[in-house]
C-alpha cells in the first residue's frame, strides 16, 4: 500500500549541486527522492528500491547516462522503468534518446526549467502509480479467482462425498419426477431390486417395482404432493419377481418437481414378526387344547364308565342293552375326536418298530368303502417294508389324514397313487424313508398353499376341523422328518402330491424315548403297547 | 374283608368319576377302596394291604406322578398306574408303571390293570 502512495525517484548526477536543485524542484511531488552520485551508485540503489522514475544525467564520468540506461534495459526488472535523461541539446544525444523506442523514456534539456522537470517527472510518477494500482488490482483479482476456485473445488468435493455416501447406503435411494420417471438410482437400489441403474433410469418407477400402495397409489401420492412428505410401508417386487415389503420415506421437492425416496427392506423383519405371532398362536392353542382335552376327557370317562356299567347290568333287557351300546359307540367317537384333535396322545410310552407299509394298508382297508363309492382306483407300490421306530397310533394318524384328504379331493373318481421307497440322504449319510400320496383330484389353489399346514385351515368348509395337516406336520417333525406338498398338472389333470420323509429306516428318535422307569423295571414292564 | 380278592386303591379328586371307576373295577371282581388326595392315598396304603394303585394325574395338592414317586420310595414293588384326561404324557411319568388315558375306555383300563397285576405277581413269584 505504501509503495503506491510514496513512490521513489532516483536522481543520478555527478554534481551534488545539481542533485540539490532537482531535490528542491521535486520536493512537493510527495515522492521519496533518492540521490546517486554516479551510474554505479545509481544501479546499486535501483536494486534496493522500487523506483518509479530515474532522473539520469547523460554526461557523467565512468558510466555515463546512456551506458547506465543500457544496463538497466538489460535487466528484466528495469526494462520498463521510466527514464528521464537530462542532457544538453546535442543532436547526437537526441537521436540516441529517440532510439529508446520502447519503455517510458523522455528527456529534458539543460538548462532545466523547473516546471518542465516537475511536469515530466510527475507524468512518470503518475504512470507508475497507475501501473502499481493496476498491478495490485490484478493481484487482488487473481487471489479472488483463486479463492473462488478453491471454494468451488471444496463444494464439488463435498458434493462428490455426498454422492459417495448415497452409494454406500444399503437402503434403496432413488429420485423420480412427478410422472414417476427415475432420474437417480443408487447402488442400494441396485442390490435390493436387482435392476441396474442403466436399465431403469428414464423409466417409470411403479412399472419397474410393481409397487402396491396400502391406500391406493393416487391418495398417497397426493399426500406427498400436498404435505411434501410421505412415510409408510409398500409392497414391491424385485427383478426376479420376489415380493418385498419396504419401509418408504418420500419427500417432494416442489421447486425441482422431483420426489426423493428412501426404501428400506423390512421383509425379513415382518416375516419374523409374523412367524413369532404364529408360534405364539400355536403355543397358545396347544395350551388351550390341553385344557379342553382335560376338561372333556374327565367327564367323558365318567359317562363312558356309566354306560359300561349300564350295558353290563343284569337287570337290562336286550333292547335297553342295545341302547346303552349305541351310547357307548357314540362316546367312543367323542373320545376318538379328542384324541385326534386335542394333543398327540400316545398309547405306549416306548417307541416300537412300526411297519409303515402295514399302517398304510390298514388305513386303505378302513377307507376301502369310500374308495369304492368315489370310484377311485388305487395304484400302490412299496419298494421297502418301511420299518420305523416310533408310535403306531400317531404314524397311523398321519397317513389316515393324507389318504382321507386325497379321497375327499376326488369325489368324482380318480387315481390314488401311493409310493414308498428308501431314499439316500446325502446330508445325513443315512437312508430315509420316502412315502408319497398323490391324488388326481381338485388340486390346491396357490393362495391356499402357504396356509396348508396351519391350524384351523380347511378347504372343506364345515366338514373339516382344519387340524389334520397341522397335526400331521407336528408328528412328522417329532421324527425329524419333513412333510411337503406339490401341485402339478399332468396330462391336463391336476395332481396333488404329499411327500413324507422319515429320516433313517432305523433312526435314532429325538425326544421319543422316554426315560425308562428306574424302579420296578423288571417287575412290571408293561407287556402291551408292543 | 375277603383276603383272596385283589385290593385296588383308586385315587381321584372328583367324586363321581371316582365312584364310577370303582364300580367298573368291582364289576371285574376287584375289591376297591378310594382316596381323594395324595395324603389320603398314603394313609390308606399304610392301613391296608393294597395290591395296585390307580391314580388320577391332575389333582389339587399333589399330582399322580408325585404320589407314584412317594409310593415307590416306600413300597418299591407296589404297581402304580396313572390315569389322566390330559393327552400329553407328563414328564415325570417314569415313577409310574403305566400311563393310560381316560379316553381309552373301561375295557382297555381293566385289561391294563390286569396285565400290570399279573406282571407284578409273576416277578414276585
Amino acid at each position: 500500500m505504501n509503495e503506491t502512495r510514496q513512490v521513489n525517484i532516483l536522481m543520478v548526477d555527478d554534481q551534488p549541486a545539481k542533485l540539490l536543485s532537482y531535490e528542491a524542484i521535486l520536493a512537493n511531488l510527495d515522492a521519496n527522492l533518492i540521490k546517486a552520485r554516479s551510474g554505479r551508485e545509481g544501479l546499486e540503489l535501483l536494486l534496493k528500491h522500487d523506483v518509479a522514475v530515474v532522473l539520469l544525467d547523460v554526461s557523467m564520468p565512468e558510466i555515463n547516462g546512456f551506458e547506465m540506461a543500457d544496463m538497466m534495459r538489460q535487466h528484466p526488472r528495469f526494462q520498463k522503468t521510466a527514464i528521464l535523461f537530462i542532457s544538453a541539446v546535442r543532436m547526437s544525444d537526441l537521436d540516441r534518446i529517440k532510439g529508446y523506442q520502447s519503455g517510458a523514456v523522455d528527456y529534458i534539456s539543460v538548462p532545466v526549467v523547473p516546471d518542465v522537470l516537475r511536469a515530466k517527472v510527475s507524468v512518470f510518477v503518475e504512470l507508475h502509480r497507475k501501473t502499481r494500482e493496476l498491478e495490485n488490482l490484478n493481484r487482488e483479482l487473481e487471489t479472488r479467482v483463486e479463492q473462488r476456485t478453491r471454494q468451488l473445488q471444496e463444494s464439488e468435493n463435498l458434493l462428490r462425498e455426498r454422492a459417495d455416501l448415497l452409494e454406500l447406503a444399503s437402503e434403496a435411494i432413488l429420485v423420480r419426477d412427478l410422472a414417476g420417471v427415475l432420474t437417480y438410482w443408487n447402488a442400494g437400489a441396485e442390490a435390493l431390486y436387482g435392476w441396474d441403474r442403466n436399465e431403469v433410469l428414464g423409466k417409470p418407477v411403479h412399472e419397474i417395482l410393481g409397487t402396491e400402495f396400502p391406500v391406493g397409489s393416487t391418495s398417497s401420492e397426493s399426500t406427498l404432493i400436498n404435505r411434501g412428505r410421505w412415510d409408510g410401508n409398500l409392497v414391491q417386487r424385485t427383478r426376479d419377481g420376489r415380493e418385498l415389503i419396504v419401509a418408504s420415506r418420500q419427500v417432494f421437492k416442489r421447486e425441482a418437481g422431483s420426489i426423493l425416496e428412501i426404501n428400506r427392506d423390512i421383509t425379513s423383519q415382518i416375516r419374523a414378526e409374523e412367524a413369532l405371532r404364529q408360534t405364539e398362536r400355536l403355543a397358545a392353542m396347544g395350551r388351550v387344547a390341553g385344557i379342553i382335552a382335560h376338561e372333556i376327557n374327565n367327564p367323558l370317562e365318567a359317562i363312558t364308565n356309566a354306560f359300561y356299567l349300564l350295558r353290563n347290568h343284569p337287570s337290562l333287557d336286550e333292547e335297553a342293552r342295545y341302547y346303552a351300546q349305541l351310547g357307548e359307540v357314540e362316546l367312543a367317537r367323542v373320545g376318538h375326536i379328542t384324541k385326534q384333535t386335542l394333543g398327540f396322545y400316545r398309547e405306549s410310552q416306548h417307541p416300537v418298530n412300526v411297519p409303515i407299509g402295514e399302517i398304510i394298508d390298514d388305513v386303505l382297508q378302513l377307507q376301502g368303502r369310500q374308495l369304492l363309492l368315489n370310484r377311485i382306483s388305487l395304484d400302490k407300490r412299496y419298494l421297502t417294508y418301511g420299518e420305523i421306530r416310533g408310535f403306531p397310533v400317531e404314524l397311523r394318524q398321519v397317513f389316515l389324514n393324507l389318504i382321507s384328504n386325497a379321497i375327499q379331493a376326488m369325489p368324482n373318481g380318480g387315481t390314488l397313487r401311493i409310493r414308498m421307497g428308501p431314499r439316500w440322504n446325502e446330508g445325513s449319510g443315512r437312508t430315509d424313508l420316502c412315502i408319497s400320496v398323490c391324488d388326481t383330484g381338485l388340486g390346491i389353489r396357490p393362495e391356499h398353499a402357504k396356509h396348508l399346514f396351519e391350524p384351523f385351515f380347511t378347504t372343506k368348509s364345515l366338514k373339516g376341523t382344519g387340524l389334520g395337516l397341522w397335526i400331521s406336520k407336528g408328528i412328522i417333525q417329532k421324527y425329524d422328518g419333513t412333510i411337503s406338498f406339490r401341485s402339478l398338472i399332468y396330462n391336463g389333470r391336476h395332481m396333488t402330491l404329499f411327500r413324507v420323509i422319515l429320516p433313517g429306516i432305523n433312526p435314532v428318535l429325538k425326544d421319543l424315548e422316554y426315560s425308562r422307569p428306574t424302579i420296578g423295571e423288571e417287575t412290571a414292564r408293561a407287556p402291551f403297547g408292543h | 374283608m375277603d383276603t383272596d380278592k385283589t385290593l385296588i386303591l383308586c385315587v381321584d379328586d372328583e367324586e363321581l368319576p371316582l365312584a364310577l371307576r370303582k364300580l367298573v373295577l368291582e364289576l371285574q371282581g376287584y375289591e376297591v377302596i378310594t382316596a381323594c388326595s395324595v395324603p389320603d392315598a398314603m394313609l390308606a396304603l399304610v392301613d391296608q394291604n393294597v395290591d395296585l394303585v390307580l391314580t388320577d394325574q391332575v389333582m389339587p395338592g399333589g399330582t399322580g406322578t408325585e404320589l407314584a414317586h412317594a409310593i415307590k420310595k416306600r413300597w418299591p414293588d407296589m404297581p402304580v398306574i396313572l390315569i389322566s384326561g390330559i393327552n400329553e404324557i407328563p414328564p415325570d411319568t417314569m415313577y409310574a408303571d403305566l400311563f393310560i388315558s381316560k379316553v381309552e375306555g373301561p375295557a382297555a383300563m381293566c385289561a391294563k390293570v390286569s396285565a400290570i397285576l399279573s406282571a407284578a405277581r409273576f416277578s414276585l413269584g
